[in-house]
């Protein structure tokens, strides 16, 4: 008798069943990781909790279809396998399961369809928002504006980029925008995902269960450095973020003279101001020192650094400003205890100087941008994303010395 | 048939159109480029042209296939239209981009309907047979390009009539058209033994008025309407003095895609200013605009009497020792009525010793405080 099945039997073949086959076990067990941050099976909040509630059992009803319809496909293969035996008659069709297999995926889907509209209804709502913040997005980089919101302690507009911060269990409404392409927030243990688009404002409702760091991805393809635009959205009890507040509503003070923080001052007039603002930053002769960004930058904004070490995060979300132990620390710790380890900011002990001088020493070599003096012709001479600045490991001594002042 | 080099090079032909085509519609004024790959179509085109008629140098293939009682072949339009292609071709090299595409349009359409007309005369000695032969090959190519050509015919004209005639008339010629096509095909359902001459000449008739129409209205140019409203900036009105023209597009303003997203809606209430950002409830006298963003606001009139909203968003310096004030505005709107504005501020508003404000001329002590990040 011989077997109904065959085993390849070259080498090359071999190779690669083992190499599908690896690829696939791969690909199973990855859905076993503990530490997978952008789990979408793992929501932290009421929003993302209504996508779950609906993707379990759609995912249970497919699985089940997909499961009946290859067991299906599997069996008539291996029933009506070539034997040489001649070919069936041909028949024109079976109305009544051609019908009940019109009318049943119908059915499937239409009660699908119906949950489906419920939820998107529900997570469309705005009409009970509690607070509002303004979320734009440029290549490749996040800005978070947070309107006058006096309740919030909020008396004059927060701006920051890297990291949103939102008190927990607070309905939070992003107001989305995008300066030059289509990008697309996603925190996937807060909310599903929505396109922000150039001059349009779409609204999407976060809200966190508990104090913690969420992270999230652009999920549209924006370009160069789409893979490395990334957020993360920080929650805060309520007397955590109110200080939160407070910190960002103050300016950047001036280091003492003589420092060589006062040294990497001067550095950061000379060079970084002309797209970031700091605010509070005064220039020798004691006017504002004022950023430029529309006259340098294609999208017209860069992230303010007014406040750069309360943010663990810089370039985008992409590289950490705390070394890994402090960073796994801030991350790992119980919610109650979260918001006081965020709070305390990036300390010169916790400082990751290893990424950020690497940053301020040729930032294209980090993050792939358009940022070649000489391939600007297309953009009217404007960089997408941060040059090489050039910076001797003098100067970079010394902004990395005023960076770690702004609190 | 085909032999085997003629579809070698029949198939390295389309690869080459292919590529053609699609330079022309990514790289952009890039005449060197299609010049170059246009020249490689064509001379690839020619030696399968070449392998096709001498049967890839196989005497005997040629020898059955051109029987010595073949009937005569007519004469060919095609060659005319190939050359004439070639002609046109060079003229737009050193006119215009469109002259040239006309030329590699009518040189390909020539070259193709020559080497299918030469191939299926030599396929048998029975004409009528060629001709179906041919038939099969080429009418899947020319049908659909004739009936968008003969559609091209139809609808540029007419739509120069239209874009002609006033409002009024342009209904009524649209009326008048539609119920004539209407009748006719009624006429020609009921009486199917109606001469063919009749109907030709008919069909005839009205394709030459329409065509005769459309270079008359191509003439007379657009109507005073559509040259004006062309010539306004319908969303970002510079000035804020005398309005424009009586033929500002308010309708434009009023589709979903711009009015679904407003970033805040303003009102004018009884005299007084105030702003309603989408999310929250209570009305607010600060705002916050995001720099370098097309934004746009949704003004409202419920006031008594005209009144226009104005932003004002800073200086630019224009030349040494010269500013300008930047503001925009919308246009004066009666109570009741509302009207989009939508505006880009580059400048954060922390650079501005003026503070950034809406505000409605001729009212004092109300305004909107426009923070810009």
């Amino acid at each position: 008798m011989s077997k109904w099945y065959s085993v390849p039997t070259s080498k090359t073949a071999r190779r690669l069943v083992a190499a599908a086959a690896g690829l696939a076990g791969v690909a199973f067990l990855s859905g076993c990781a503990s530490n997978a941050p952008q789990d979408t099976w793992q929501p932290k909040g009421p929003n993302a909790e209504k996508i779950d509630d609906l993707q379990r059992p759609v995912f249970a009803i497919a699985g089940i279809v997909g499961v009946i319809v290859f067991a299906a496909i599997g069996y008539a293969v291996f029933k009506y396998r070539d034997r040489g035996q001649p070919i069936p008659e041909q028949s024109h069709g079976k109305p009544v399961l051609e019908i009940s297999m019109t009318v049943l995926p119908a059915i499937i889907l239409a009660a699908i369809g119906v949950f489906t509209f419920q939820t998107i209804f529900d997570l469309a709502k705005t009409d009970d928002t509690e607070m509002v913040i303004n979320v734009t997005g440029q290549q490749w980089w996040w800005e978070y504006d947070y309107p006058v919101q006096e309740q919030y302690g909020i008396t004059d507009p927060i701006i920051t980029s890297g990291q949103l911060v939102i008190p927990a269990g607070t309905k939070v409404l992003l107001r989305e925008t995008s300066r030059d392409v289509i990008h697309s927030y996603w925190i996937p243990a807060l909310n599903g995902k929505r396109d922000a688009v150039p001059g349009r404002v779409h609204t999407l409702r976060l809200e966190a269960d508990e104090p913690g760091i969420y992270a999230g991805q652009c999920t549209e393809f924006c370009g160069l450095s789409h893979a490395a635009m990334r957020m993360e959205a920080v929650a805060l009890d309520r007397d955590d973020f109110a200080a939160w507040v407070k910190g960002q509503l103050s300016l950047a003070a001036s280091p003492a003279d003589g420092t060589l923080a006062k040294e990497g001052e001067a550095v950061f007039l000379n060079q970084c101001i002309r797209c970031h603002q700091v605010n509070g930053l005064k220039r020798a002769d004691g006017s504002p020192a004022i950023a430029a960004p529309e006259d340098n930058v294609w999208s017209g904004a860069a992230p303010n650094l007014t406040h750069l070490m309360s943010r663990n995060t810089f370039a985008g979300a992409s590289w950490d400003l705390l070394t890994k132990g402090c960073r796994k620390d801030v991350w790992g710790s119980p919610s109650q205890e979260f918001g006081e380890k965020y709070l305390a900011g990036v300390t010169e002990d916790c400082l990751n100087q290893n990424d950020l001088r690497r940053w301020l020493r040729n930032a294209p070599a980090m993050k792939a941008m358009y940022a070649d003096p000489t391939k600007l012709e297309k953009s009217g001479g404007k960089y997408r994303g941060m040059p090489n600045l050039g910076l001797s490991e003098d100067d970079i001594d010394k902004l990395v010395a005023y960076l770690a002042t702004l609190k | 048939m085909f032999t085997n080099g003629s579809k070698y090079l029949i198939g390295v032909t389309g690869f080459s159109a292919v590529v053609l085509v699609v330079y022309i519609a990514l790289v952009d004024g890039a005449v060197g480029g299609a010049v170059a790959l246009a020249s490689i179509m064509l001379a690839v085109g020619l030696l399968a042209g070449l392998a096709l008629f001498n049967r890839d140098g196989d005497v005997e293939v040629g020898d059955t296939a051109a029987p010595a009682n073949a009937e005569p072949i007519g004469s060919s339009l095609w060659p005319l239209v190939t050359t004439v292609g070639i002609v046109v071709m060079g003229v737009g090299l050193i006119t215009h981009e469109i002259v040239f595409l006309l030329g590699l349009s009518a040189l390909v359409a020539g070259f193709v309907e020559w080497v299918i007309q030469g191939w299926s005369e030599t396929a048998s000695s029975d004409r009528k047979f060629n001709a179906s032969v041919r038939g099969r090959l080429i009418h899947p190519l020319e049908f659909p390009v004739l009936a968008a050509i003969g559609a091209a015919v139809v609808v540029v004209p007419f739509s120069r009539i239209m874009l002609a005639v006033s409002k009024t008339t342009g209904a009524i010629v649209f009326i008048l058209v539609g119920c004539i096509v209407l009748v006719g095909g009624i006429v020609f359902a009921l009486r199917p033994n109606l001469k063919k001459t009749i109907v030709v000449g008919l069909c005839a008739a009205g394709a030459v008025g329409i065509v005769a129409g459309g270079i008359a209205g191509a003439s007379a140019g657009k109507r005073d309407q559509l040259v004006e409203a062309n010539e306004e900036d319908h969303f970002a009105h510079k000035e804020c003095g005398e309005e424009k023209s009586k033929y500002f597009d308010f309708n434009s303003e009023a589709k979903v895609s711009m009015r679904s997203n407003p970033t805040a809606t303003i009102e004018f209430v009884g005299g007084k200013l105030q702003a309603r950002e989408l999310g929250l409830d209570s009305p607010t006298s600060k705002i916050t605009i995001q720099k370098s963003s097309n934004t746009s606001i949704i003004f409202r009139n419920q006031t008594e009497g005209e009144y226009r909203l104005t932003l004002h968003y800073g200086e630019k310096k224009v030349q040494e020792g010269v500013v300008e004030e930047l503001h925009t505005c919308t246009q004066m709107i009666e109570e009741g009525e509302e009207q989009l504005l939508t505006f880009r501020i580059d400048k954060s508003s922390i650079a501005s010793k003026k503070p950034y404000t809406f505000s409605v001329p001729g009212v004092e002590d109300q305004s909107i405080e426009v923070f810009v990040p």
